[in-house]
């Protein structure tokens, strides 16, 4: 079959779009069958609940368009904010660090927290790219290595009340819309547009398709592989601080689970495993496609029990949507 | 100055801890499978326990499951091989230790029960404070709140669970569940907070107050749930108080909580008496003699030895914790390890 050009690119941008498209369907068949889902605070909550695995999930799919895998960054946001709390916190093992001007609390834990996850990202790019090991099992060792670190320094514990200086990130809202989630969209949008506009975008999304190529070309593979690394661990800092805000401190198994949500996430948004292949703002739309159905789940009169095979079908449905499209694509363009 | 007597107190506790435990452990090992190191509650267990296993001359080695009940499956049949005195366990999951606990007491093992109940299988001495009864003490203390509040038993009420696959928080559902029955007129919401996570219970609260904005309570099965509820309390504008909350377990957050005024009442798990316990009937679980039914005082509360099918349980009464008596140094959120030594039972 022969298509006209503007047929093709019609094709082909909604097919690089399906993952809003789905967004979209979902939320209007989640708005007309479950009473109260359809109102501004409901959509201001779901952009406030992605902001974790959000974040998370920009570092992650960069290390994926790369051709490797972080299975580290939901421990590192638990390390980050677990010594965010330590530090700023008042109660339980808080130490309750102060700072004159108060304010300064804020850039500083915010400076610590992404202190914290750049160094694992270091330690993850030291054994991957210079050992040459393989980062399923570094990133893997690296999930439970600091998992474990949170649990020695707290000893089990937690900590609790944030310094009002820093939970105003989690309280505040800009047009109705949590100052936490503005922080998610923002993060989205600078490292879409790195991505996209800079020679670092494209030499990681050339790095995940063909590394010896690119070697050839003359890129230094290994540069971006590091930056790759280094960023994952400091943008999963980035979330470890703003999960510690969110809960106004931070418990040892905090942000268990995320990982797995951050991975849903980023292979709904089209990023392929094999590396070279993906966008950021799919991402986003996978992250607040999640959500959307968390939220659902929250809102909806179902037995506790069954929460978890509904979660796990609908995100099948999800990924088996996005591989329709990949078909389409190659039969169609 | 207040943190500095706060640090003296937990140094001088943890002094006590350890020199105690150091004295007289001539009498052989103890292995204590404690379920899992991300929770305040189980954290203190394992001080307790070494402490006053420690007290009555036994030492304390503990294992950690990480919450996976094949772990602590491996670990049972690891330590049955190397002939303890006896294994305390907090299962990770109430019946699929049956097998290993019945392994053990084959292989001369003799086996206590932490706090989490398992009644499918004979064991040496179970000390637990009772899951289905904490949702008991729960309910009445709600009940109580809804009146003061409403002037009569009703209401919303939105009830956070932990995970769903823990038996742990569906008997504390269950409990509050059958005493609530009895009053229609209260509405009870309940959602998962998946994995003991803090964020989702967060999560939960900010959903469930967009559309249920008329909640008069909330009740959590875990103080650390508590405080991200109230994260969430706070980012929606509500002040101390706005929205009632109800907790269990008693770990120190709750308490700062309810110092607060965030929260109106903690439910707590006995977890130095439930340790004390164990310690106190060691020698006779450890000697095979009889644990004959009767009242005994456990650091000062008054505990029932009965005989049952699983064999003899002793039954430690849970506390609501309130504003009035939050300071009470013998709740263990105080982190005030008892000053009066236990003794074994003769």
């Amino acid at each position: 079959m022969k298509m006209s050009d503007g047929t093709r690119r019609t094709v082909e941008f909604l097919l690089d779009n399906l993952v809003w498209l789905m967004l979209i369907v979902v939320l209007a068949v989640f708005s007309v069958t479950i009473p109260g889902y359809f109102q501004f605070g409901i959509f201001a909550n779901i952009l406030e609940q992605s902001t974790f695995v959000g974040v998370m999930a920009i570092g992650l799919a960069i290390v994926i368009i790369a051709g490797h895998l972080d299975l580290s960054v939901e421990s590192t946001a638990a390390l980050s904010a677990m010594v965010t709390g330590l530090l700023f916190a008042k109660s339980g093992i808080g130490m309750g660090l102060t700072m004159s001007p108060e304010w300064l609390m804020l850039p500083a834990s915010l400076l610590l927290a992404i202190l914290v996850g750049a160094v694992i990202g270091v330690i993850n790019g030291f054994f991957v790219v210079r050992l040459g090991m393989t980062a399923f099992i570094v990133t893997l060792a690296t999930f439970i290595w600091a998992r474990g670190l949170v649990v020695a320094i707290s000893g089990g514990r937690s900590a609790q009340s944030l310094a009002p200086s820093i939970r105003v990130i989690g309280i505040e809202r800009i047009l109705g819309v949590p100052l936490l989630a503005w922080i998610s969209v923002a993060c989205f949008i600078i490292f879409a547009v790195l991505m996209a506009k800079t020679p670092f975008g494209r030499y990681v999304t050339l790095v995940g398709g063909n590394r010896e190529a690119t070697f050839r070309a003359g890129i230094n593979s290994d540069r971006i592989l590091w930056l790759s690394f280094i960023l994952a661990g400091a943008l999963a800092g980035v979330a470890g601080w703003l999960l510690a805000i969110r809960t106004s401190g931070a418990t040892a198994n905090l942000g268990t689970g995320m990982l797995f949500n951050a991975f849903a996430a980023v292979v709904i948004g089209g990023v392929s495993l094999k590396g070279g292949i993906g966008k950021l703002p799919g991402v986003y739309a996978g992250v607040l496609l999640l959500y959307s159905i968390h939220t659902a789940i929250n809102l909806m009169g179902l037995p506790a029990h069954f929460t978890q095979v509904i979660l796990g079908g609908l995100v099948l449905a999800a990924v088996l949507l996005d591989t329709l499209k990949l078909r389409l694509r190659e039969k169609l363009l | 100055m207040k943190r500095m007597l706060k640090l003296i107190r937990t140094a001088t506790a943890t002094s006590v801890m350890l020199a105690s435990a150091a004295f007289a452990q001539e009498k052989g090992t103890i292995y204590y499978m404690v379920p899992t190191l991300l929770d305040e509650f189980q954290t203190e267990s394992v001080n307790a326990i070494e402490m006053f296993m420690g007290q009555v001359g036994y030492k304390t080695v503990t294992l950690n499951a990480d919450n996976k009940t094949d772990v602590q499956q491996g670990q049972m049949n690891d330590t049955i091989l190397l002939k303890p005195d006896a294994i305390v366990i907090a299962p990770v999951d109430f019946n699929a230790l049956t097998p290993s606990i019945e392994r053990a007491r084959e292989a001369g093992v003799p086996v206590m029960i932490f706090d989490r109940q398992i009644t499918s299988t004979m064991i040496d001495f179970t000390s637990v404070a009772g899951t289905v009864e904490i949702g008991h003490v729960a309910a009445g203390e709600i009940q109580r709140l809804l009146k003061e509040k409403n002037g009569t038993v009703s209401g919303k009420v939105l009830q956070v669970l932990g995970d769903p696959g823990d038996p742990y928080t569906l008997d504390i559902q269950k409990g509050f569940e059958e005493l609530m029955a009895a009053y229609p007129d209260v509405e009870i919401i309940t959602k998962p907070a998946m994995q003991w996570e803090a964020s989702n219970a967060g999560s939960i609260v900010a959903d469930q107050m967009l559309v249920n904005p008329d909640i008069d309570l909330i009740f959590v099965h875990a103080a650390h749930l508590a405080v991200a509820a109230v994260a969430s309390l706070e980012a929606a504008g509500k002040k101390p108080g706005d929205v009632m909350l109800v907790s269990s377990n008693g770990a120190p957050v709750g308490l700062d909580l309810i110092r607060q005024g965030w929260e109106q009442v903690e439910v707590e798990q006995p977890l130095y008496a439930q340790a004390a316990a164990l310690a106190m009937f060691a020698d006779k679980v450890v000697n095979g003699e009889e644990i004959k039914p009767a009242t005994y005082d456990v650091l000062g509360l008054k505990s029932e030895v009965t005989i049952e099918d699983w064999g003899p349980n002793i039954k430690i009464p849970g506390a609501a914790i309130t504003a009035d008596n939050v300071d009470d140094t013998t709740f263990w959120g105080n982190l005030q390890a008892p000053s009066a030594t236990v003794e074994s039972v003769k």
